[in-house]
């Protein structure tokens, strides 16, 4: 064997740290989920329900009777990719739909590559992208919050980004959309309609900072994504305000933050090395801001860390990690 | 090699789609249902039966260094022939293949039975190498079209089973990686048997 | 087994290739020709009869300018005119073949080509309560806008921008209508 082989993370000492780090991705979710099911009631909880459970046993299924490796069984990290595809839908997807989902994360995203730690890309994002391009009525009718702390009837409504788009496209500048829908610009980040995951900043942010605390991730990645976004949305509205949405629009809206702070984060499709790290943050907030602003899709964070997954492995060459022993 | 070999060869072990792993642009762009794909199949079958019968006549007389571009030269009037032959008789057909026509001329396949075999084989070997190359990408294209189709449309050869829409990424480009790559899988996985 | 190459050779054979071949092509275009014509002036005619009342007549091919843009249409004599319109969609040109009456109504609707969404805006191509609502709508006294704009087209689910678009070319078409009658 070569002495010097960089294998890519995670790097399994043993089966209990792996499980370790899974199951503080779940406490650090749960915070989210619990708001995610506040806002969004029992049609949330049936989504979260339907996501875990089918990703958990087909996981198991094509490991131990497709596979005949039963070892390659991941149980927590499988249980961690059906929470964070459930947080990726709407809360009114149908339950078919989700296993369909699911089918993808597990099924194609994942095991087809050889299990946990040899994906290349992010198996619930991969699920989400498929699911938009498969079911796009279903995919884009987002529910307005309603749960156990709203009350009213559920409407379903396209989410802010999409407001903006839709009306940008028909030529109109931002004011005139605003005003034709009866909103300002204050209301569009306080209703935000969209998946379970994207309802509560607050909550994921905690999440966060617990994952911080446990020293199971580390900032740079989120970091330069939200900078990124940050910079380049305050150059465009600053140049243009009504044709460009602005940094705290961008920010709070849409699948950034959760993107940002869990699905780019992701262990096995993110770089290893700080600066690794930093490049595939920035490249990510470039897409991004690129396909909201000058792409036909109103929200493009899913692509964007797709398309900077595929990068990783040249991104893990350039930034080699630091060796021990070495000055 | 018996002359039923050469034809049975196309479809498992020299099979162009999953062996050969040639002339994959048509088979990714025009496999989103059964009915494309079997036709896009045949529209290949034609051009390389002929463009095999003609090169294996022409291939002794034809100098070394030009012999490619004469391959192309033939290949590709085989193509416009099937070109006007198909707008003027089954214009929905070349409607729906449209530029995936004209590309044949560059279809590996094509070129590669020309070079592998046409050119030094007889002319009847060389007919029959075409018909089963031609047979084994046609009902690959076809299987294809038929997974594509069923997932993508809920239909098969254009008879709908459910309604409304199917799981619509198997009708766009990245169903057609997807399935071409479980498809090659299971193929490969069944053929070592 | 392939002949040794010299320049006399070479120039020889691809000049033989080249010749045969093109007497080939030359042959076979004279004999499709025709067909082809036909199979596209049935095209063409299939679509007008989809659009407008049966005719008997055989459609005249004519184009007028309108604001700047080159509007084709077919006059049909005793049915009306088939006025071909394209406008941007949400992917990209979505063209439409608009049948209008001599009394002014429009007949119906046929999309010529579009690249919209699958699933999304290409259900203007198939969603039969969207295009059907089109047959018969009298443009005097029914607003061609979807209802959000104020208008009274019901848009495809999810996909208003294609309904616009939709909605918008067929306008086009009836002010070009409404030029063309007016100069007759």
């Amino acid at each position: 064997m070569d002495k010097l082989t960089v294998s890519p993370s995670p790097h399994l000492h043993s089966k209990a740290s792996t499980t370790s780090i899974m199951r503080d991705v779940v406490i650090a979710l749960s915070p989210t989920i619990l708001v995610s099911i506040l806002f969004y009631g029992w049609s949330e909880i049936l989504v979260l329900a339907v996501s875990s459970v089918s990703c958990v046993l087909l996981e198991w299924l094509i490991a131990k009777y497709l596979m005949k490796r039963p070892e390659l069984f991941s149980g927590w990290s499988a249980l961690v990719t059906g929470l964070l595809l459930a947080m990726n839908l709407p809360s009114s997807t149908p339950w078919w739909i989700v296993v369909v989902g699911a089918i993808v994360a597990i099924g194609i995203a994942k095991m087809s590559f050889g299990g946990l730690g040899q994906n290349i890309f992010n198996p619930a994002i991969t699920a989400r992208v498929f699911l938009l391009i498969s079911f796009p009525v279903q995919m884009t009718n987002w529910s307005v919050p309603d749960g156990f702390i709203g009350g009213v009837d559920a409407v379903s409504g396209a989410t802010p980004l999409g407001i903006i788009k839709e009306g940008l496209k028909a030529g109109q500048s931002i004011s005139e959309v605003l005003s034709a829908n009866g909103m300002d610009a204050r209301m569009l980040l306080r209703d935000i309609g969209g998946s379970g995951g994207e309802i509560s900043a607050l909550a994921l942010v905690a999440g966060f900072i617990y994952l911080l605390v446990r020293k199971v991730v580390k900032p740079w990645i989120p970091i330069s994504i939200i900078a990124t976004i940050a910079v380049i949305s305050a150059i465009f509205s600053g140049i243009d305000p009504e044709h460009f949405t602005g940094p705290n629009f961008n920010i709070m809206t849409g699948g950034v933050l959760l993107g940002a702070l869990f699905m780019a984060t992701d262990y096995v499709t993110s770089p290893m090395s700080n600066w690794g790290g930093v490049i595939f943050g920035v490249g990510i907030g470039l897409i991004v801001m690129m396909i909201r602003y000058f792409g036909s899709y109103p929200e493009g964070m899913s692509f964007a860390i797709l398309i900077m997954n595929c990068f990783v492995p040249l991104i893990n060459r350039a930034f080699h990690q630091k060796k021990y022993g070495r000055a | 090699m018996s002359k039923l070999g050469l034809i049975t060869k196309g479809l498992l072990k020299e099979n162009p789609t999953f062996v050969l792993v040639l002339g994959m642009c048509p088979t990714l762009a025009t496999t989103t249902s059964a009915m494309n794909g079997l036709e896009m199949g045949l529209a290949t079958m034609f051009v390389l039966i002929l463009s095999n019968i003609v090169i294996s006549l022409i291939s002794p007389v034809v100098p070394d260094k030009v012999h490619i571009p004469v391959y192309i030269v033939v290949i590709a009037t085989f193509v416009t022939v099937l070109q006007l032959l198909m707008q003027a008789f089954v214009p929905q057909v070349y409607e729906t293949l449209g530029l995936f026509i004209p590309l044949i001329v560059v279809n590996c396949i094509v070129l590669g039975r020309a070079e592998a075999f046409a050119s030094k084989n007889s002319v009847g070997d060389s007919a029959l190498d075409g018909i089963g190359i031609g047979i084994g990408f046609t009902l690959t294209l076809m299987v294809i079209g038929i997974v594509r189709e069923i997932l993508g449309s809920g239909s098969v050869f254009g008879w709908k089973f459910i309604a409304g829409d199917g799981i619509l990424a198997f009708v766009m480009a990245p169903g057609a990686f997807l399935v071409l790559g479980y498809l090659m899988v299971l193929f490969n996985k069944l053929a070592k048997r | 087994m392939a002949a040794v190459s010299n320049l006399k050779n070479m120039v020889l054979s691809l000049t033989l290739v080249c010749l045969v071949c093109s007497a080939v092509l030359g042959g076979v275009f004279a004999v499709t020709s025709a067909p082809i014509k036909a199979a596209e002036v049935a095209k063409t005619n299939a679509s007008i009869a989809r659009v407008l009342p049966a005719f008997d007549s055989e459609p005249v091919r004519e184009s007028i300018s309108v604001d700047g843009t080159d509007y084709a249409y077919y006059r049909v004599p005793g049915a009306g005119y088939a006025v071909i319109s394209t406008v941007s969609g949400f992917g990209g040109p979505l063209s439409l073949m608009v049948g209008i009456q001599e009394d002014g109504m429009i007949c119906n609707t046929v999309v010529l080509s579009h690249s919209e969404t699958p699933g999304l805006g290409a259900k203007c191509q198939t969603d039969a309560s969207f295009i059907d609502q089109f047959k018969g709508w009298d443009p005097a006294s029914k607003r061609l806008a979807v209802t959000k704009d104020g208008g009274d087209v019901d848009a495809i689910t999810a996909s208003t921008i294609t309904s616009r678009a939709y909605s918008a070319a067929i306008a086009n078409a009836y002010s070009v209508y409404l030029i063309i009658a007016g100069n007759e």
